[in-house]
């Protein structure tokens, strides 16, 4: 079997499943979560595999297959491993499993179709992440909106349609003016070049004029900010997260918000060079705002699952900084924020899932002094707590740190070039280390200690299976954390690339 | 004539004429005919293996020289409308035993397969005559709504209208050129003339009617409503794809062009936005698909103004997609005596928990008739918008993408209801599926999965 063939067996697993556990009878829950289990992370392990094979001394991709899909029109069936989603396709093959493990007493109703939708998302999500091809890209981009709608829809809170409707129809929005640029981008090359293709590399290599850069560019940004979510485009966000069930918490906060940041690494800036580079001081107020503005509102926040969902919005700042910032620390520091968020993020609703199983309640108000009632899960949480404010050993302070020092590296630059600019924003940014600081610890002083209440006291502490999750997220978390350097060291050549890609010089094409 | 020829070329039509005069003998003989719905789909099948053939061996032949002549594009399409009546007749079994509706639709299906090859004017309108007038008898027939006659009508009065304009326009064009000749109207598109430009836009306008293009939709919303659920399918489908395949062959390979393209681009557009928005509103469900066709004909319009290469193809994938997804929509709908409550939208509330197997059947269908992907419809979409585009209207491409966001909201409505709405305590019990259920099911999804899979291997079979 050729390695190429490991990646395909990764990004087609997921479809398998869903046949599989459709097919199977009825009324076999038990058998469900099972097979999706130990399918996902069979899944998990190949990518691992992969990850480890990745070769970090070869620019551009690995492990790729090529093959025409719609030869009329230049598409072809393109995928492979690169500096840019090793770590992402390494972090959505980890959380899979662990999002099956953390659903199995929270979804008692419809199983089968349940995990059938996990195993939709894990493949359309993969799929983005791996794709070398513009419209294969859109394809799997805008595929994980049908799973999504239905998790939330379906298994979600009081308010889940409202959520649900709000979700698809903001993000399908941006997606919509998204594929109006990529049609239109093609035609273009097609036109400057003679040659109609999809393929990434082509399109990278000819940036169209500069003032048709600045519409494609807003048209691209416009649906990765939805995405991500950049205030002021975030409202969906805290809904979609508030209503989700558990499992739809964790592969929204832990992956698909990463599409959005990936989607303006892979896509958005290297495409449209010179229009990032005339909207990157707006791009980078808009990160700062998200930043500290997320920070605020989850200070004020009474919902345990709001507090998390703003503070993805700050930590998702960060990423965007990073990658503003084109230097080069700090865009690994943002590929690994990105991680490290998709971790911390998703371990911090596994466990509000947990505790929302056992007390049915989300308001903080109803809880406190958990670490006298559950020692064990309050031991666990105040580690993820930790790692989220972005202490060192975790994997949020080598994120945090590294997009930091990369932002003030070129803000530096700027500043002694005459633009204080970006380093008084960058000053505001780091505000925002200081206010995450102060409402994850003040939620933790909330929540686990003062005078001890609990909707539904006694309460029983972690179970094993429980228990078994948040140690592979914390191993995870602090693998990342201690040795940055084996993920870094996988970046670093998308990174330069990347680099090299939004400041090269304006090319002079023009439509023949 | 050449009597070889003439077998040939038109064997597919011989079947279905076979099969319509058997169907009609046995309505005159037999007391109690039975096994109708199966003989119409066995005509059909066969008349559809005979495209397929005749296609594959790339036959080529003229049994009516200027009038009408079979070569491997006019077989393609008679092909895929031959492969979309088949689960639009299996699904009428339940609802119609005789065999006079399926001769009335064995006839309409004959006429529509007349227009792809059309050389003449005489030709491509006696094939829409012959497709409409059992139409209208199809819509009449449902018995089971009082309003049934009076959509009939209405829907009789705006065909006769479409015809009128036809003929005026063809009429034109012979004054002007002295020839019924399709080839004429080619180079009348070209032509600066204003007698040219009325003859063009008369026969557009006429088709338009008939595509149900706004602002002269208003009879699919009344006839689709009021017709019995087959008859609807038959109507959504074939009479979408007969009247798109007629307009494709009327333009040949001319390219549209000066103010033609300002008819096209608003109309289209305003199919697409006023389908879209009035869709939302309506609590029946064939309403709602009348309106849903109505922003599906304009996508198909739209891709009309590409150039005159891909048009075809692109607009053939549409077709095949839109036409399957409707059926797989209409096909899975679940049973209910009373018409009217089975057409309401509010009875696929719960239907998930009633019968999953329809409900995402259903859910199928409507996603890819919303344009998301990685169903059917999405690629449809594409090629759509990436002819407009490749013909340089880029903000009218724009326009219309941003127009079909509009569709989302009431397909996603339609998801909502099934899935997220708990079922009502007096719900009907589940739909039990037949092996026909689950055959026509399998038909629509075939060319469903054939499309979103393998989207290059299909283009390259039009």
């Amino acid at each position: 079997m050729s390695e190429a063939s490991v990646l395909n067996l990764v990004l087609w697993l997921p479809v398998a499943g869903m046949a599989l556990v459709t097919l199977l009878p009825a009324g076999r829950d038990g058998t469900v979560r099972w097979l999706s289990f130990w399918l996902l992370l069979a899944q998990f392990f190949l990518a691992l595999w992969l990850t480890l094979r990745f070769d970090p001394t070869v620019a551009g991709l690995q492990f790729a297959t090529s093959v025409p899909w719609i030869p009329g029109w230049g598409v072809r069936y393109a995928i492979g491993l690169d500096g840019y989603n090793v770590l992402l396709v390494l972090l959505t093959c980890f959380l899979g499993p662990l999002v099956v493990a953390g659903a199995a007493t929270a979804i008692t109703t419809q199983v089968r179709f349940f995990h059938a939708m996990v195993f939709f998302i894990q493949f359309a999500m993969l799929g983005a992440f791996v794709a070398q091809d513009l419209l294969l890209f859109y394809i799997f981009w805008e595929a994980m909106l049908i799973p999504m709608f239905l998790m939330i829809g379906i298994w979600g809170g009081q308010r889940r349609l409202y959520a649900t409707f709000k979700f698809f129809l903001y993000t399908a929005f941006g997606s919509i003016l998204m594929l109006a640029a990529v049609i239109y981008l093609v035609w273009w090359q097609s036109q400057a070049t003679g040659t109609l293709s999809f393929a990434f590399a082509d399109l990278l290599r000819t940036p169209p004029p500069r003032e048709a850069q600045m519409w494609l560019f807003a048209a691209f940004a416009l649906s990765f900010a939805i995405k991500v979510p950049m205030a002021p485009l975030h409202t969906w966000l805290p809904d979609a997260h508030v209503e989700a069930p558990t499992a739809g918490s964790v592969i929204l906060a832990g992956v698909l918000l990463k599409m959005g940041t990936y989607g303006f690494m892979k896509l958005g800036f290297p495409l449209f060079p010179e229009a990032t580079r005339a909207f990157e001081p707006l791009l980078l107020a808009l990160a700062v705002i998200g930043i500290v503005y997320g920070a605020c509102l989850a200070l004020v926040q009474t919902d345990i699952k709001k507090i998390i969902a703003y503070s993805s919005i700050s930590h998702l700042g960060y990423v965007m900084l990073g990658l503003v910032s084109l230097d080069l620390v700090g865009v690994q520091g943002a590929i690994l924020q990105m991680v490290s968020h998709g971790l911390v993020a998703g371990g911090l609703f596994l466990m509000v899932g947990m505790i929302y199983e056992r007390c049915h309640t989300r308001e903080l108000a109803a809880y406190g002094g958990l670490a006298k009632l559950m020692p064990v899960y309050s031991v666990f949480f105040a580690i993820l707590m930790l790692a989220s404010i972005g202490l060192p050993t975790t994997s949020g302070f080598a994120g945090e740190f590294l997009v930091l020092l990369g932002a003030f590296n070129a803000a530096w630059r700027q500043h002694l070039a005459g633009s204080s600019y970006a380093l008084v924003l960058n000053a505001i940014a780091v505000s925002g280390v200081v206010l995450g600081a102060l409402y994850m610890l003040w939620f933790g002083q909330r929540f686990l200690f003062g005078a001890s209440k609990a909707p539904h006291a006694p309460l029983h502490d972690l179970v094993p299976r429980e228990k078994a999750i948040l140690v592979a997220i914390l191993a995870a978390v602090f693998l990342l954390g201690l040795f940055p350097q084996e993920a870094m060291k996988r970046t670093e050549l998308a990174a330069r690339d990347f680099q090299q890609l939004v400041q090269r010089a304006p090319a002079h094409l023009s439509l023949r | 004539m050449n009597w070889q020829i003439f077998f040939a070329a038109m064997l597919p039509q011989h079947l279905l004429l076979a099969g319509i005069v058997v169907l009609l003998l046995a309505e005159i003989l037999l007391p109690r005919p039975q096994g109708a719905p199966l003989l119409a789909a066995l005509a059909v099948a066969a008349a559809a293996a005979a495209a397929f053939l005749l296609q594959r061996a790339s036959f080529q032949g003229t049994p009516f020289p200027g009038q009408y002549a079979a070569h491997p594009t006019q077989m393609l399409a008679v092909l895929v409308m031959l492969l979309l009546a088949l689960p639009a007749i299996l699904l009428a079994r339940a609802e119609f035993r005789a065999p006079r509706y399926y001769a009335l639709l064995l006839s309409s299906l004959y006429g529509a397969s007349l227009l792809p090859g059309s050389e003449s004017f005489l030709t491509l309108f006696l094939g829409l005559e012959t497709m409409s007038l059992p139409v209208y008898a199809l819509v009449v027939m449902a018995f089971r709504r009082t309003q049934a006659p009076e959509a009939a009508l209405k829907y009789l009065v705006l065909g006769g209208v479409a015809t009128a304009l036809l003929l005026l326009g063809v009429s034109l064009q012979f004054g002007a050129t002295g020839s019924l000749a399709l080839g004429r109207f080619e180079s009348l598109m070209a032509a600066p003339s204003l007698v040219a430009l009325t003859a063009v836009t008369l026969v557009v306008l006429a088709f338009f009617i008939k595509a149900s293009i706004v602002p002269f939709h208003t009879w699919a919303p009344d006839a689709y409503e009021a017709a019995s659920l087959p008859a609807t399918a038959y109507m959504v489908v074939l009479v979408k794809a007969a009247v798109l395949f007629a307009l494709l062959r009327v333009l040949g390979q001319a390219s549209v062009t000066g103010l033609l393209v300002g008819v096209f681009a608003v109309l289209s557009v305003a199919s697409i936005v006023w389908g879209n928005l009035a869709a939302m509103r309506q609590t029946s469900l064939r309403r709602l698909i009348a309106y849903s066709s109505v922003a599906h004909a304009g996508y198909l319009v739209l891709a009309l103004l590409g150039p005159a290469g891909g048009r075809f193809q692109s607009v053939t994938l549409y077709l095949l997609a839109y036409g399957a997804m409707n059926l797989l929509l209409l096909a899975s709908l679940p049973a209910d005596e009373d018409d009217e409550r089975r057409d309401r939208v509010e009875g696929l509330r719960g239907l998930f928990q009633r019968s999953p197997y329809a409900a995402v059947m259903i859910a199928v269908a409507v996603l890819s008739l919303a344009g998301i992907p990685p169903l059917p419809g999405f690629i449809a979409k594409f090629l759509v918008f990436a002819q407009v585009m490749a013909a340089g209207h880029v903000a009218l491409a724009v326009t219309g993408l941003v127009a079909s966001y509009l569709g989302i909201y009431f397909y996603l409505r339609l998801v909502q209801l099934m899935f997220m709405s708990p079922a009502p305590a007096h719900a009907g019990a589940p739909a039990s599926t037949g092996a026909v259920d689950v055959a026509t099911g399998v038909l629509c999804l075939v060319p469903a999965v054939a499309v979103s899979l393998f989207p290059g291997w299909v283009l390259g079979q039009l």
